[in-house]
């Protein structure tokens, strides 16, 4: 393995001769290309990319409202409703419908079940307006059209119902809007942390460089679980003076925004290390000294120079500490940290639902469907922050 | 070396107070105290409370109560607890125990895990076994751990629902949830230990997934790149035996980042063990901590924070002595 990779570059010069070698390629390109090769963080990428298109058109592609559930008939608890494709009465394929429920209880459990009723069968319609769920896509455009839908009372359940019975396949796509975000935004609070601190501590060294470290290593020594969840109940504290600049109680923008900074505010420090080690390295080069030594300013030095170097080595890092703030938001929010049940959806708030008091989770399996997104997303951003870096680095060019 | 030691303990008390300043800054930013839902009781007297917040110092300024929780940790009390009106140090002190337990077994059952795994994909490179290594690998580093325990919880249910129409027994199963059975005060000592040794099994491999899905992949990383290297063909070359160029030659300063990490190990356990107990309810720090905040026990919450700054520390240190110790390239001057 180590021989075909170690020299390709001289390989592709001799063979493609003097012309194809005087078009250079920027960086971009050349780790595109490397990017492109690598299969398991192109598939990543992709599901990615899904992912986050599925969480715009959340609307659209959910059935039904965020909040939107039923208390007669009662739908709570419902398993996934099925869709049937053969008629009974021809034993035909026809278009595919489903049945309304009914609920009754069992005999002998005393325990809620629901039985099809037969009698009427209900078509599923594509595109359909339902005007007690609108939405908005991406906060502007309005709308009540929904990819698809079935006519009261029936109702389709992909994924079942929670103990509310609102429609888990709907708070799913929600959910994303906020657990598939939180981490994108959280890492640009740690980068601008972490660059700053960092930054001016490798740059400056000496008591400053001292100060940072100390710092890094204090928020360091408190297990990260625990501050996250202090911070949060802290911020979500009614009584509290930053809680009450917002207003006594706190809307979902203004949770989202708290939980953004929390993780953020808690995940700097090793950022900062990095960071602070790459600069302290990249100032020992022979460039950085040739530009001191031609005149250059500390500032340009910073900025042409410095910066510059160590952008390949951050990006890859905040990609590959997306994941993390993910995971840190929901944990927070299955803490019951997070987002709040009434207007919002978080996937590890739904995941709460299912270690709720009183539930046995043998009855109501689906309401473990949240986690896998969770599982999804993290492993996606994993597998592109390893892409990345096999591209970002020469000596594992292919 | 022992100048180093030393002065790598003398290291860690600035940390130490800085440390506990934020933990008790940021507790002094909630506002009111225990006692402020007492004051919306009807019973209770507004003199009363008063008299409760002077008996805790709970009206003095809060730079006092710092230097007078302080001077107290340093002789090793934590301070009261409001509710129940005990010591946190008894408060504490069983959550913690039944958090070690669980989190030394999981690095127990890294090692056991993760070292063959390790070895057995980086000498078997690109095998089907090294594959499906990998795809565990990147299972364990992305699936959420409170996740996974429930997933555990469901799989064990329905197994035992199983068995039991099968079978008509579902005892084969190990437990999920909590640490005891319900008659175990009734068991002599060995009884208990092995009662709490079959509950902590499925707490303790949920734990543990994540970090033996990382290390695994440092192991097989570094073994690749020793068993490549100059030295290893020597070995071979000299005609030593498969075995004893992949156990004594390339394992041995593979094993490195390992006995750097286990101070590391101690506290992502102590994060990670967190969220586990609370699905498993295992009786450890998370769950204490989590009900002291929300009865905002300002004493038991700190207490829970010094403790664990504390052992993540020693672990950090543990692992700076180790690897000073292991790794001849690295100097302690």
């Amino acid at each position: 393995m180590s021989d075909q990779t170690r020299f390709p570059q001289n390989i592709d010069a001799r063979d493609a001769g003097p012309i194809a070698a005087a078009q250079s390629k920027s960086q971009a390109q050349v780790v595109w290309e490397q990017f492109r090769k690598h299969k398991a963080a192109l598939i990543g990428g992709v599901i990615l990319l899904v992912m986050y298109l599925l969480t715009i058109f959340a609307g659209f592609i959910a059935p039904y409202g965020i909040n939107e559930y039923r208390t007669f008939p009662v739908t709570a608890f419902m398993p996934p409703t099925k869709i049937h494709w053969v008629d009974p009465d021809t034993g035909n394929l026809t278009r595919p419908f489903v049945y309304a429920m009914d609920s009754e209880r069992d005999p002998v459990t005393r325990q809620r079940v629901y039985v099809e009723d037969t009698s009427e069968k209900y078509p599923i319609k594509f595109f359909v307006r339902r005007p007690q769920a609108t939405y908005k896509i991406l906060g502007i455009f309005e709308s009540d059209l929904h990819l698809f839908g079935v006519d009261d009372p029936a109702r389709i359940f992909l994924w079942g119902t929670n103990n509310l019975g609102k429609d888990v396949f709907s708070r799913v796509l929600y959910g994303g809007q906020i657990s598939l975000t939180v981490g994108l935004l959280a890492v640009w609070v740690s980068l601008l942390l972490g660059l700053l601190l960092g930054g001016l501590a490798g740059f400056y060294g000496g008591w400053v460089d001292n100060f940072v470290m100390r710092l890094v290593e204090v928020f360091a020594a408190i297990p990260e679980l625990f501050l996250l969840v202090v911070l949060a109940s802290l911020l979500r504290d009614p009584r509290n003076p930053l809680a009450q600049a917002f207003g006594l109680e706190m809307s979902s923008g203004q949770t989202y925004l708290m939980i953004v900074l929390v993780l953020g505010f808690v995940g700097w420090g090793g950022l900062a290390r990095v960071i602070r080690g790459l600069v302290l390295s990249v100032r020992e080069m022979d460039y950085a000294s040739a530009a001191k030594a031609l005149g250059a300013s500390e500032t340009r030095i910073l900025w042409r120079h410095l910066l510059p170097a160590t952008a390949s080595y951050v990006i890859v890092q905040l990609t590959l500490s997306i994941p993390g703030f993910i995971l840190g938001e929901t944990g927070l929010s299955f803490l019951g940290l997070g987002p709040s049940e009434t207007d919002t959806s978080s996937w590890g708030l739904m995941l709460r639902d299912a270690t709720a008091r009183g539930i046995s989770i043998q009855f109501v399996p689906w309401l473990l469907i949240p986690g896998i997104p969770i599982f999804l997303a993290v492993l996606s951003w994993n597998l592109v922050g390893d892409g990345l870096r096999d591209a970002f680095d020469p000596k594992k060019r292919r | 070396m022992l100048s180093y030691i030393i002065r790598r303990f003398f290291h860690l008390i600035p940390t130490f107070l800085g440390a506990t300043l934020l933990a008790f800054v940021i507790s002094q930013l909630v506002p009111g105290d225990f006692f402020t839902q007492k004051l919306l009781e009807p019973g209770v007297r507004p003199e009363t409370v008063a008299r409760l917040r002077a008996m805790y110092g709970l009206d003095q300024h809060w730079t006092v109560q710092y230097f007078r929780w302080m001077a107290n940790i340093l002789q090793g009390d934590l301070g009261l607890s409001f509710s129940g009106n005990q010591p946190v140090n008894r408060v504490i002190g069983e959550p913690i125990m039944n958090s070690m337990v669980l989190v030394v077994f999981s690095i127990i059952l890294l090692w056991l895990i993760s070292i063959p795994l390790g070895v057995y994909s980086a000498v078997r490179q690109y095998s089907l076994g090294d594959q499906l290594v990998s795809a565990f690998a990147y299972f364990g580093l992305a699936i959420p751990n409170f996740f996974f325990a429930q997933v555990i919880v469901l799989l064990v249910f329905v197994l035992r629902s199983w068995t039991r129409e099968a079978f008509g027994f579902n005892e084969v199963i190990l437990p999920v949830a909590g640490m005891t059975s319900s008659d175990h005060s009734s068991m002599n000592w060995w009884e208990q230990r092995w009662d709490i040794f079959r509950h902590m099994i499925i707490p303790g491999f949920v734990v543990a997934t994540a970090s033996i899905a990382g290390y695994t992949r440092v192991l097989r990383g570094q073994m690749l790149e020793y068993l490549s290297s100059d030295f290893i063909r020597t070995a071979r070359a000299k005609g030593l035996s498969e075995r004893k160029v992949t156990y004594k030659h390339a394992l041995r300063p593979a094993l490195i980042p390992f006995i750097a990490g286990i101070g590391g190990i101690l506290p992502t356990l102590i994060g990670g063990a967190g969220l586990v107990e609370v699905v498993m309810s295992w009786p450890g720090i998370t769950p204490t901590f989590l009900n002291a905040l929300n009865r905002q026990d300002i004493y038991v919450v700190l207490g829970l924070l010094v403790v664990s700054s504390i052992l993540l520390m020693i672990g950090n240190l543990i692992s700076d002595l180790l690897l000073a110790a292991v790794d001849p390239r690295i100097r302690y001057d």
